[in-house]
């Protein structure tokens, strides 16, 4: 108020004394007058007023204003004339065109009377509640007028809103109304409320306000549609910014997907009015909010790869292939595919292979590089295509690998047709443009990042130089240009790439130490007493050089770190080194880079350092200073210690290995074991059942034995009988028939011996009657001899049967009496036999059916203890065969815990070991304390302790709590 | 992921119940033992199935402590379900409900189903509250009853299907007008397009509904 009093008795000049008096009288008579009408009429005049004579109104009025808000709600008419006139004395807006040099205190203005009217906070939630009033009259001046109380004192009123009951949720009402004006002017509001306020900005999201905001974005057409489009984007905007439970809200709430149509702008759009490109813009950076490098990781890349799913990305692509585009658009879409990409692998690959729709195609990759080295391109864009260049190599060793290889002597095109990514670096480095020379520079050691194949690899690149001369390599060709002096610009760049390769990769370090004139080089351009301007370069050489001494293997004799720590004492000076270094960090363009990945310069000048770089610094300035610091002897110790803790480590973790093979050894054999006890108990049961089988067998065999006795005693006795009988009496019968017949035969044989003999007699008396005729004597004669001879043959043969003939005789006797004697025994036996003959006859068929019917079963008995034995056998090979194997087993299983006990017992001795290596580790590390080195706490084996102690102690905590 | 139907949560009740620790139990399924005061509110969400249908749990986790009371208040209202909780430990936590409860009827909507939970049931030695107690609370007020433990996990994922089964049956009995999303529900995107196909077709819906509630 003395501020306002101040400001009255400067202007005393101003307002005439009528007009004060004539709004102190429209004052009184609002305070005052019964009538409504009157009451109405004396607000519209200090309406009226109040733009002219807004700090007499104001200070005069406002009291009677609130005052009739309060009472006469009813009537709309005067409610709203009220709230136009308050809405007048607090809002700046209006005034500005008015009085251009009194702006400042007009806002002055506006913020105190703002502050006047929020001191009741019920002035506020009144003005809530009345925004419920769905009449127009009232509504529209009370968004206005929340929306200037806002603006004035923002955290103030949203302090008060956020809680007065419902007061965000009311407000989200706006949204809804039908009347467009309000609805748009409803945005503003919200725009004003949730601005920074990360509560309200919730419960905004929580009221639904990204569905709402969506829709009419989409009911607006787009892109297309007029400014409230672009109020909605910003409110959307608001809500989404830094609030990762809005993001995650609105990627659960698939809301990323509505986004996508915003992007299909065809290339045959017709113009770009400045309404849609600035529509156009705020959509692109809304997904950048959601993908921003500095969200939370998690969240970032849920969000790109909804991105990819849905095909937003692939549309953002299209527009970057897009002819037509305003460049303004087109940068702002490079950087936004970049944020959706980095550290995307899925994303990165897919912008691999996306092609420019040139003919032939080429990869956008390439197309885009073409730009960042191209002079004539605007600056934003060159640094969007940079950026995009590196969020498609950040964390992407596939890509980096790709971009080397087109570096490559291998995989050069030759046939020149298209360009390489690679062509177009190295064309970047070497050109005359600064700029490029920068750009390339980085984006080549972005190829490096973290990635120590590669860092090798581009080791190989030979570059041509002029016609005749040998090819030069990469690495010398970035020292050689160093060397010539170039552009600022140019030798930061390429020393930040030097430093980058040379970082973490010996085998460059050495590379680069080979060239003999490179350390000189540095050692002079870090020696000498240069200009402000060259302070960097300076830095940056004696990074170089610590590189080179920090990541040196002493691979080669003349540059060992000794000796170039030597050389930094004898030509530049330890102090000096180590404040020429310190020079990168204190540069003032070093902070600004290391808060984003962004390369974002507000111009050329400024593009000095590359953020992934300035990490790289961080990395190293600490520990190149300590190794500079350090003496020849401290080094030797160290590097001895190093050497033997070294050592020690790789015994250690040699040990560590072996323990854990030998538990995993231990853990399978354990497993082994567990299987073959199971398998042996299955065996065993197995055995058992078989054992009792076998018995069952046995028992079955026994019981046959039995029965198979008994019927073979039965047999036995019967059998008797039987041989008894064995001879017939029918072959009885037929023997004597038989020799009968040789008998009869032998008589008719005798007869005719009988008659031959007669014959012989009467022959021989014949031959000797006849003498006379000595010839025909002898002619008979010789007849007669001839027939005698065949007949004597003829008896011969006779003979000689007969004899066979009586042998059988007397074979057949002896058969007959044999048999008459055993028919004789065999009669005496059988006593009945002597009865009746048919008796015995039917008895002995009878028992000769009996001993047959016993035969069979016999036979079959017979055969049933074969099969039986046999399966006997077989059970019993059986029992054998698993017998051996439980034997095997059993011997394996012995063998296995044998092994597992002396496992254990390696074991025991490795972990007594262990402590041991432990404790000379200790005290290794003591001395190295001592020494002063700082030695770092392994503590692997400790953290799971120290989680359980923090447990108990949360849990005490607790404990005291609840006491 | 579309789904059938979108439910709104709030989880309310003292500071240090184990809220947050239910919501990033049922989320992410991990456990958090430190406790990480909640400011405000935070949001969670995840898909369950109900009868075969998919339905999103949009959860909002409110801050227990009193002074962030006014602005957890915005939440009711427009939430379908509330998760109430108390720690079977601390018997303050209990005693408080009779305040948790008052304001949650004063601002939602009166659909709004309450599940009260007796949270830390993995503490069985330290317990205050026993547990029939929460049950007679429960049945008193009206509410489903569930003891849980965000730290085993055991009943969470109960807790909150089972709030979405109550919302379920609720909407099959016609208690909830799932067009206004004040009331929390929203209709999944690929529902709202079969629903006009015709008039039969609608018919037949509702006559599933009416079946299938009769079924319950
Ligand atoms: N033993 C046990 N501890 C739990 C359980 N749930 C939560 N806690 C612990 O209780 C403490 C509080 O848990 P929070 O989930 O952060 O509590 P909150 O209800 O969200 O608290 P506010 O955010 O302040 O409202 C933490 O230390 C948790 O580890 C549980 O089921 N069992
Ligand atoms: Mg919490």
């Amino acid at each position: 108020m003395n501020f306002l009093r101040g400001v009255m008795g400067g202007q005393s000049a101003g307002p005439q004394h009528t007009e004060a008096e004539t709004i102190q009288k429209l004052c009184d008579r609002v305070a005052s007058s019964t009538l409504l009408d009157d009451r109405r009429n004396a607000v519209r005049a200090l309406k009226s007023l109040s733009k002219k004579y807004r700090l007499e109104v104001g200070i005069q009025a406002m009291e009677h204003l609130i005052h009739v808000l309060q009472t006469d709600r009813s009537d709309s008419e005067i409610i709203g004339y009220a709230l136009d006139t308050l809405y007048n004395i607090i809002s700046n807006d209006e005034e500005e065109e008015v009085e251009e040099n009194s702006t400042r205190q007009s806002e002055d203005l506006g913020s105190q009377f703002t502050e006047i009217f929020i001191k009741q906070q019920e002035n506020v939630t009144l003005l809530l509640s009345l925004l419920e009033e769905f009449d127009f009259h009232v509504r529209w001046p009370g968004v206005k007028l929340l929306t200037s109380l806002l603006k004035q004192l923002g955290p103030q009123v949203q302090q008060i809103i956020l809680v007065s009951p419902m007061g965000v949720s009311r407000l989200m009402d706006l949204l809804a109304d039908s009347r467009e004006v309000i609805r748009n002017d409803g945005v503003l509001l919200l725009q004003a409320l949730t601005r920074s306020n990360g509560a309200i900005q919730k419960i905004v999201a929580f009221e639904n306000a990204f569905e709402r905001l969506l829709d009419i974005i989409t009911e607006e057409g787009n892109s297309d549609g007029g400014i409230v489009v672009e109020d909605c984007l910003i409110l959307l905007q608001n809500l989404l910014k830094n609030n990762n439970s809005n993001q995650n809200f609105f990627k659960e709430g698939s809301y990323i997907q509505r986004m996508k149509p915003w992007f299909e702008v065809g290339d045959d759009n017709s113009g770009w009015s400045a309404q849609k490109v600035t529509n156009l813009h705020l959509m692109l950076q809304l997904v950048r909010v959601l993908v921003s490098p500095t969200n939370p990781p998690g969240a970032t890349s849920s969000c790109q790869k909804a991105m990819f799913q849905c095909g937003l990305l692939q549309q953002l692509c299209t527009i970057l292939m897009a002819t037509g585009v305003p460049a303004d658009i087109l940068t702002e879409t490079i950087n936004t595919v970049s944020e959706v990409i980095r550290g995307c692998q899925v994303n990165q690959d897919y912008f691999a292979f996306v092609n420019a729709p040139s003919n032939p195609p080429r990869p956008a990759i390439v197309v885009l590089l073409m730009s960042m080295v191209n002079e004539r391109q605007p600056f934003v864009l060159r640094c969007a295509v940079l950026y995009c260049f590196q969020c498609f190599l950040y964390k992407n060793q596939k890509g980096q690998g790709e971009i080397v290889s087109t570096l490559l002597p291998s995989t050069i095109d030759a046939t020149g047709n298209s360009v390489s990514a690679g062509q177009l670096l190295c064309g970047g480095l070497f050109s005359t443009d600064s700029l490029s020379n920068w750009c390339a520079a980085v984006a080549l050691a972005h190829a490096l990042q973290e990635n120590a194949t590669q860092k090798e690899q581009l080791l190989r690149v030979q570059l041509a130089t002029s016609i005749g001369n040998p090819p030069v390599s990469l690495l010398q060709q970035c020292t050689n240009i160093l060397s010539q002096g170039s552009k600022i610009q140019t030798r930061v760049g390429l020393l930040m790439l030097l430093c980058t390769w040379l970082s973490n990769c010996p085998i460059a370090v050495t590379h680069f130490l080979h060239n003999s004139a490179n350390v000189p080089f540095l050692t002079g351009q870090i020696a000498e007493n240069l200009g402000e301007e060259e302070q960097l370069v300076q830095g940056l050489c004696a990074l170089l050089l610590g590189i080179s001494i920090y990541f040196n293997d002493n691979s080669l004799e003349s540059y060992m770190k000794e000796k170039l720590k030597q050389l930094i004492e004898k030509r530049i000076g330890k102090e000096n080194f180590i404040e020429k270094l310190g020079f990168i960090s204190k540069h003032e363009l070093y902070s600004r880079a290391s808060q984003k990945p962004q390369p974002n310069f507000p111009s050329p000048e400024y593009m000095i350092f590359d953020h992934e770089f300035t990490k790289l610094v961080k990395e190293l300035e600490g520990v190149i200073t300590k190794a500079i610091y350090k003496s020849s002897e401290e080094d030797k110790k160290e590097e001895e210690v190093k050497k033997t803790l070294e050592q020690h480590d790789s015994i250690v973790t040699h040990y560590k290995n072996m323990i854990r093979e030998q538990d995993l050894q231990l853990e399978e054999l354990r497993q082994q074991v567990s299987t073959l006890k199971c398998q042996n108990e299955q065996l065993q049961t197995a055995v058992t059942q078989q054992v009792s089988q076998i018995q069952q067998h046995k028992d079955q065999y026994n019981l046959l034995k039995v029965q198979l006795g008994k019927d073979n005693q039965h047999q036995v006795s019967n059998s008797d009988g039987a041989q008894m009988n064995g001879i017939q009496p029918e072959e009885i019968g037929r023997l004597r028939e038989e020799i009968k017949e040789l008998k009869s035969n032998q008589e008719l044989l005798q007869s005719q011996l009988a008659e031959k003999d007669s014959l012989i007699e009467n022959l021989k008396s014949s031959h000797t009657s006849s003498g006379m005729n000595e010839q025909s004597s002898a002619t008979a004669s010789a007849q007669d001899s001839e027939q005698v001879a065949e007949l004597k043959q003829e008896l011969a043969t006779l003979k000689s049967q007969l004899n066979s003939q009586s042998v059988e005789i007397t074979k057949l006797q002896t058969e007959k009496q044999e048999l008459l004697q055993k028919s004789e025994a065999f009669a005496k036996s059988v006593p009945v036999q002597g009865e009746s003959e048919t008796i015995i006859a039917a008895k002995t068929t009878d028992v000769e059916g009996r001993l047959s019917a016993l035969l069979q079963e016999t036979k079959e008995l017979k055969n049933e203890i074969k099969a039986l034995s046999e399966e006997r056998i077989a059970i019993k090979e059986q029992l054998d065969s698993s017998n051996s194997t439980i034997a095997i087993l059993q011997n394996e299983k012995n063998q296995l815990e044998l092994e597992i006990t002396d496992s254990k017992k390696e074991q025991d001795d490795l972990l007594v070991l262990l402590a041991d290596q432990d404790q000379k580790i200790l005290s290794l590390k003591n001395k190295l304390k001592d020494l002063g080195h700082p030695v770092e706490e392994e503590d692997e084996l400790e953290s799971g302790d120290q989680e359980d102690e923090d447990d108990e102690i949360e849990d005490g905590g607790k404990d005291q709590d609840h006491i | 992921m579309t789904y059938a139907y979108l439910f709104k949560y709030i989880i309310i009740g003292d500071t240090g119940v184990g809220k947050s620790c239910l919501l990033l139990q049922f989320t992410d399924k991990r456990f958090q033992p430190v406790h990480d005061l909640t400011i405000g509110v935070e949001f969670g969400a995840r898909m369950v199935n109900i009868d075969g249908k998919q339905i999103k749990l949009q959860i909002w986790d409110t801050a227990g402590q009193e002074s962030f009371r006014s602005i957890t208040r915005s939440y009711y209202r427009g939430a379908a379900g509330a998760l109430l909780v108390y720690d079977i430990t601390r018997r303050e936590t209990f005693n408080h409900l009779t305040s948790w409860l008052e304001d949650a009827r004063q601002h939602s909507s009166s659909n709004m189903v309450i599940m009260l939970i007796g949270n830390k049931s993995d503490l069985e030695s330290r317990r205050d509250v026993k547990r029939e107690e929460g049950e007679a609370f429960a049945r008193e007020h009206g509410l489903i009853f569930m003891e849980t433990s965000a730290k085993t996990a055991c009943n969470v994922e109960e807790a909150f299907i089972n709030t979405a089964k109550e919302i379920y049956r609720k909407i099959q009995q016609g208690l909830f007008d799932v067009h206004n999303e004040a009331n929390g529900i929203k209709i999944g995107p690929q529902q709202s397009i079969s629903t006009p196909v015709g008039s039969s077709t609608s018919q037949r819906n509702s006559r599933d509904i009416g079946s299938n509630s009769g079924c319950c």
